[in-house]
């Protein structure tokens, strides 16, 4: 849309203008999405969704929380972007936002990237939700691939985008299989799986979508989060919801849920480490870091190896006040909420999740 | 269901938070925003996809004007909605199967009388599970017995019936992932 002027002038009409019969005049890509919405949006209803979508949605996401872990079926709607692309996390979304919502999209930790920014703008224009990027003020987070280093509390609802529905499908590629599994919480084949890990590994090396138990009942996919988010799933104040549109499965965690890792006695679940690291940008030593490019490259290329947080907002704030607590904003002391901060009440815990006693000896 | 005084778009979108709310945390009470609150939940969940019984005949007509009605026997149906006690037994109704419990049946009684907390005009009932801190004590306007046969039809984890009490304005859950005990 940017070269649309600079086509004219060539004497070649762009062509994507000419079909459609909408000629803007934008200058940039954001006046030219600022001049066509509304326009294309009249007709459609609240939300985006029908109600008729929704009420599907919405009796999923019911039986989801009334038996956490089990992966309901729904019928995932075409959305106006391709399968795979959180589909699933906007039906939850639109299905869940009313007009006096507050609504936060994150992708990989980040506000600002293009997926985020679209589909928070959806809700924004279809069903009229104040949009933020500070966790703390969300009513509904829909996330990719991560749980805010902020505590959620009881008023918050995370929905998570996730790819794919079945923690065991990396041991049988069988759907019908893995339901009677589930059917019968025959889990077997998931414990070889991670003793054989342990035998190549000496300790289990699950990277993302660690599979953890529910309540004590069924196997769940937690979504490619991180090993570090995968505990502040257990016993949580907050509500979260699982959607998948590709595979047309919602599942849940209710609030103050037990969330167990698989492990075994002699190899515990461990933790991402980031040994002598912090955020170069805000100095934070107790989130999520992500190895950046530095302009010689990445260490393997010759350059300095960089670390800064993974979730923006936080790093935001914790670069205006770099003791700024990951509970800053409850008003109750001693908050468990995944790894502990080194050093502070409950830097105990992080230490034993980090150093734990599966792996350094392997 | 502008016949029952619902708006279809945001009163059923605040009924279906309070019904989150409430699954969420079972045996805490949560305001649908629309009285009374089991119209406002039928109006949120029913259509011509869920099989309902239901003996409330404003609701059935409004649900039938729309054709968002599947009307089917009791023990058949997906969704039951009941004033008080029920002359069906919810011991008998569907409880979905080992693969697919999501199919066992959702029943939402209208009650005179729902609080978290003991109550002694009322049943109080302990639940234990997902969702609550400890221990959490509901009572509602509803016979021991009539909670007696709950508890059973719950007792087949995962497989069972998810239960929804209204009174007035207000909505309480007791999902069958939760332990019952009438106290």
């Amino acid at each position: 849309m940017t070269d649309a002027g600079a086509d004219a002038a060539d004497g070649t009409e762009p062509a994507a203008a000419a079909e459609s019969g909408t000629q803007i005049s934008a200058t940039s890509v954001a006046d030219a999405v600022d001049d066509l919405s509304g326009e294309g949006l009249s007709g459609y209803n609240y939300a985006y969704l029908d109600e008729h979508t929704k009420r599907e949605v919405r009796r999923a996401i019911l039986k989801g929380i009334a038996i956490p872990g089990h992966q309901v079926p729904f019928a995932s709607r075409p959305m106006p972007l391709a399968r795979g692309w959180g589909t699933g996390g906007i039906q939850a979304s639109l299905s869940l936002l009313g007009p006096d919502d507050a609504f936060k999209v994150i992708d990989q930790g980040s506000d600002e990237s293009v997926n985020a920014a679209n589909v928070r703008r959806l809700a924004e224009t279809t069903a009229e939700v104040e949009t933020t990027t500070d966790t703390t003020e969300a009513d509904v987070i829909q996330t990719r691939h991560r749980i805010p280093e902020e505590v959620l509390d009881e008023d918050q609802i995370l929905v998570l985008q996730v790819p794919i529905t079945d923690a065991l499908r990396k041991v049988d590629s069988s759907d019908a299989a893995n339901r009677r599994r589930h059917a019968h919480a025959n889990y077997g084949k998931m414990w070889v799986h991670l003793y054989e890990n342990v035998v190549e590994w000496g300790e289990i090396q699950i990277a993302a979508r660690y599979p953890a138990m529910v309540a004590g009942r069924y196997l769940m996919d937690p979504s490619p989060i991180p090993r570090w988010d995968l505990p502040k799933l257990d016993d949580a104040d907050n509500l979260f919801v699982f959607a998948a549109g590709r595979e047309a499965r919602i599942y849940a965690v209710p609030p103050h849920t037990d969330v167990e890792p698989l492990a075994f006695e002699d190899k515990s679940f461990q933790v991402e480490r980031f040994p002598d690291q912090s955020c170069h940008s805000c100095g934070s030593t107790d989130t999520y870091l992500t190895e950046i490019e530095t302009e010689e490259g990445t260490e393997s290329d010759g350059g300095d190896r960089l670390y800064v947080c993974n979730d923006t907002s936080f790093c935001l704030k914790r670069q205006d006040d770099p003791g700024l607590a990951k509970d800053h904003h409850l008003d109750r002391e001693g908050v468990d909420w995944g790894p502990g901060t080194p050093g502070g009440p409950a830097g105990a815990d992080r230490d034993e999740l980090a150093e734990g006693d599966g792996g350094d000896d392997a | 269901m502008r016949a029952l005084g619902i708006d279809p778009v945001h009163d059923t979108q605040t009924a279906f938070r309070a019904l989150c709310d409430a699954t969420s945390r079972p045996g805490t009470v949560a305001d649908v925003g629309s009285s009374p609150a089991d119209h406002a939940i039928l109006a949120t969940l029913v259509d011509h996809e869920v099989r309902t019984w239901t003996d409330d005949g404003e609701l059935r007509s409004a649900l039938e004007s729309q054709g968002r009605f599947d009307p089917i026997e009791p023990a058949e149906a997906d969704l039951l909605h009941t004033h008080g006690q029920p002359d069906w037994d919810v011991r008998e109704c569907s409880h979905g199967s080992l693969v697919e419990p999501s199919e066992g049946a959702t029943v939402v009684y209208r009650v005179d009388g729902l609080e978290t907390g003991p109550d002694s005009a009322l049943t109080t009932v302990e639940l234990i599970g997902p969702g609550v801190d400890g221990t959490r004590r509901l009572s509602a306007d509803l016979p021991a017995s009539e909670l007696e046969r709950l508890r059973e039809a719950q007792s087949t984890y995962p497989r069972g019936v998810d239960a929804y009490l209204t009174s007035g304005e207000y909505v309480a859950a007791i999902p069958r992932s939760n332990d019952l005990e009438v106290v």
